[in-house]
């Protein structure tokens, strides 16, 4: 699903450089669930930025499903966040002036699907986290709990073969937090392939896979093997 | 999509009104200035008789001072208008389908029943064929034949106005009326008619309204008539009689023909020729031979008709409107930066730069049709009160076109005040942005 290979991303200001990746490899196969972890400044963001097609890299190849993202141009890379990807972030990012049925619409729209299809298929994704009564709601008349319940659904409506969480339990209670990985395990197990970004070491090792990042490099590497082979995350840089 | 993002822009301006009012204030302002200058450009530069403007065509002599052309920079000019005697001689030629010369005067008016007082009317000495050539409108009646003119017998045709004031609007065709000191039948009535510019006689007020009243112009010496427009002279010559004045080189007579194809107009070309080769002879037309046919179009613009100042007006406005759309830039801008988070989230669910732009050009353009709808209602009232200033009647008026151009122009202006904004806010970076929801 993800094949990365000596990848480098470098933020630049006027008289800084920060090495956010450096000579960074990754490989997910389809199907893996795997949490990303490691303190602030890491490079996790930044890491499932570029897995997400939201950020470019200065060096290193990138294939995402078997296209090369070097060579992708906007359209074809928003065509591919938008039919292959779902987002899931830690502050929800859900459009504050569009209720619960609206917000999940937005990727159906930009896909020009047919409205009779959009709806049943954002019923569906209500219906997989429970908020089938809340449609109507606009995000601030919900708990961040159901908000960010909103943000799954709107990340798997478009049945996307990807989902990336940074941080999804941030702002959440454990309770909460649990009912959001409960319901990552579930669209995981449908074949989905799953990477969250969390600091929680419990919510982290729930992921058959984890993988540890320090100044932008690869320097631990857990496998669970729970639900597909044996995986490849070889790390080549030299803190590896 | 489209509709998607109409209804997403709704919701933009919706999310605050004060500061989407003002903007849509801001394009109406500039709409109304500038369309209201575009409608007084369109209607005094229109026009007037599109059916047959190359069929008629003005007359002019090159009568003028030996030594200096009428027009010092343009030299190939005649004079506009003709002497009383050579009108009175073109007037004999049988080649064109219609031909008339014809003046403005005053003359004393003098109402039946003693209600209202006598006063001095506007009056237009013409030949019968005036109504033809200009397809002039009837209420009731029409004009008066090629015999009254020769006659000339006493009728008259009035206007719709001067029916309303003197006969309350009814069909006065039959009822007498007295000019000066003698009696004259009303033989036709005009419907409403504002021709725009006033072609049969642009050189005196182009933009006035047409005269009230209308009769044969073989009175003029029985009423001893002058011209109440412009009159142009340049020989030294003594004018003691009216007799004098009718044969002087005065030009005070506006010549029009009708020629229907190229013959027939270079046959009149031929007479017109040979007309003034005889005055030659009689030492009349110093100058070397010019004389010109120029068709409506032609002559309006020879004329500049269309004032130099009504040109600059224009591009004025045009400019308060890019000024206008250009205030606005900074303010879409700080609105559409601020809303950079929302952006980067959908262009992480899907949205290219290109539908990002197109979705806040789109708003950018709503603000347009709205500030265009207000500058269009605007600019009805800024031309009524130009038309009440100028006692134009209603001339200047929003036609199709203009409402159509209006609304072009409100786009334009959404255009020209969203194109940046919308640039700067489908390159935002999205990774940027996600993190600080």
């Amino acid at each position: 699903m993800i094949t990365m290979q000596k990848i480098r991303k470098i933020y630049r200001t006027e008289h800084v450089e920060t090495h956010a990746l450096d000579s960074f490899d990754l490989e997910v196969r389809a199907g893996e669930f795997i949490s990303i972890m490691g303190p602030s400044g890491s490079g996790k963001t930044t890491l499932l930025n570029l897995v997400g097609l939201l950020d470019s890299f200065d060096n290193g190849s990138y294939m995402l499903d078997g296209e090369d993202a070097t060579t992708l141009s906007d359209r074809q890379m928003s065509r591919i966040r938008n039919l292959k990807i779902g987002f899931i972030f830690q502050t929800f990012n859900l459009i504050p002036d569009l209720n619960v049925f609206d917000n999940i619409d937005v990727p159906l729209r930009y896909r020009g699907m047919p409205a009779k299809q959009r709806r049943a298929a954002i019923e569906e994704a209500l219906s997989i986290v429970g908020l089938r009564s809340r449609k109507k709601h606009l995000p601030s008349q919900l708990s961040g709990g159901q908000q960010q319940r909103v943000a799954v659904a709107r990340a798997i409506v478009g049945r996307p073969k990807l989902i990336l969480a940074d941080e999804p339990t941030g702002n959440l209670d454990s309770t909460m937090a649990n009912d959001i990985m409960d319901l990552l395990e579930k669209i995981n197990e449908q074949g989905t392939t799953v990477a969250m970004v969390t600091h929680d070491p419990d919510l982290a090792h729930r992921a058959p896979r984890q993988i540890h990042l320090l100044d932008g490099s690869l320097i631990d590497l857990e496998i669970q093997d729970k639900h597909v082979p044996l995986i490849a995350a070889m790390p080549t840089s030299a803190n590896c | 999509m489209f509709t998607y993002q109409l209804r997403l822009a709704f919701k933009s301006l919706r999310r605050n009104p004060v500061l989407s009012t003002l903007m849509v204030v801001a394009i109406g302002l500039g709409i109304a200035v500038s369309t209201a200058s575009v409608t007084i450009y369109y209607i005094y530069s229109g026009n007037p008789i599109p059916d047959k403007s190359n069929v008629l065509f003005h007359v002019e002599l090159d009568n003028w001072h030996p030594d200096r052309p009428f027009n010092r920079d343009h030299p190939e000019r005649a004079p506009f208008q003709i002497t009383y005697r050579d009108a009175m001689a073109l007037m004999q030629s049988e080649i064109p389908a219609y031909q008339n010369a014809a003046f403005r005067t005053e003359l004393m008016v003098f109402p039946d029943g003693g209600e209202r007082r006598p006063y001095r009317e506007v009056v237009r000495m013409c030949f019968a064929d005036f109504f033809m050539m200009f397809d002039v409108p009837f209420q009731y009646g029409g004009g008066w034949t090629d015999t009254a003119d020769q006659a000339p017998e006493p009728v008259i045709v009035i206007d719709s106005t001067t029916n309303q004031q003197l006969f309350g609007g009814i069909n006065s065709v039959g009822r007498s009326i007295k000019i000066e000191d003698r009696y004259f039948t009303i033989i036709g009535v005009l419907a409403e008619w504002h021709p725009t510019p006033k072609h049969y006689d642009p050189t005196n007020n182009a933009f006035s309204e047409p005269e009230a009243m209308y009769m044969p112009l073989n009175f003029t010496p029985i009423f001893e008539s002058t011209s109440r427009g412009n009159t142009w002279g340049w020989a030294d010559e003594s004018i003691d009689t009216y007799g004098d004045y009718l044969q002087s080189e005065l030009l005070w007579i506006q010549m029009w023909v009708q020629l229907d194809d190229e013959t027939q107009k270079q046959a009149y070309q031929d007479f017109l020729d040979a007309y003034v080769l005889e005055q030659k002879k009689r030492g009349r037309f110093d100058r070397p031979l010019n004389n010109r046919l120029l068709d409506v179009m032609t002559m309006l613009k020879e004329l500049e008709v269309v004032p130099d100042t009504t040109k600059s007006q224009l591009v004025v406005s045009l400019l308060f409107l890019v000024v206008c759309a250009i205030n606005l830039v900074g303010i879409l801008l700080g609105k559409f930066l601020g809303r950079a988070p929302e952006i980067g989230v959908r262009r992480a669910l899907g949205a290219s730069r290109r539908s990002v732009f197109i979705q806040h050009l789109i708003e950018c353009e709503v603000i347009g049709v709205f500030g265009g709808s207000l500058g269009l209602a605007l600019s009805v009232m800024v031309l009524d009160a130009i038309n009440r200033m100028l006692a134009n009647g209603e001339q200047l008026h929003l036609d199709l076109n203009m409402v159509g151009a209006g609304l072009l122009l409100s786009l334009v202006a959404g255009l020209i005040a969203g194109i940046y904004p919308s640039w700067r806010i489908c390159k935002v970076a999205p990774a940027v942005h996600l993190k600080m929801q």
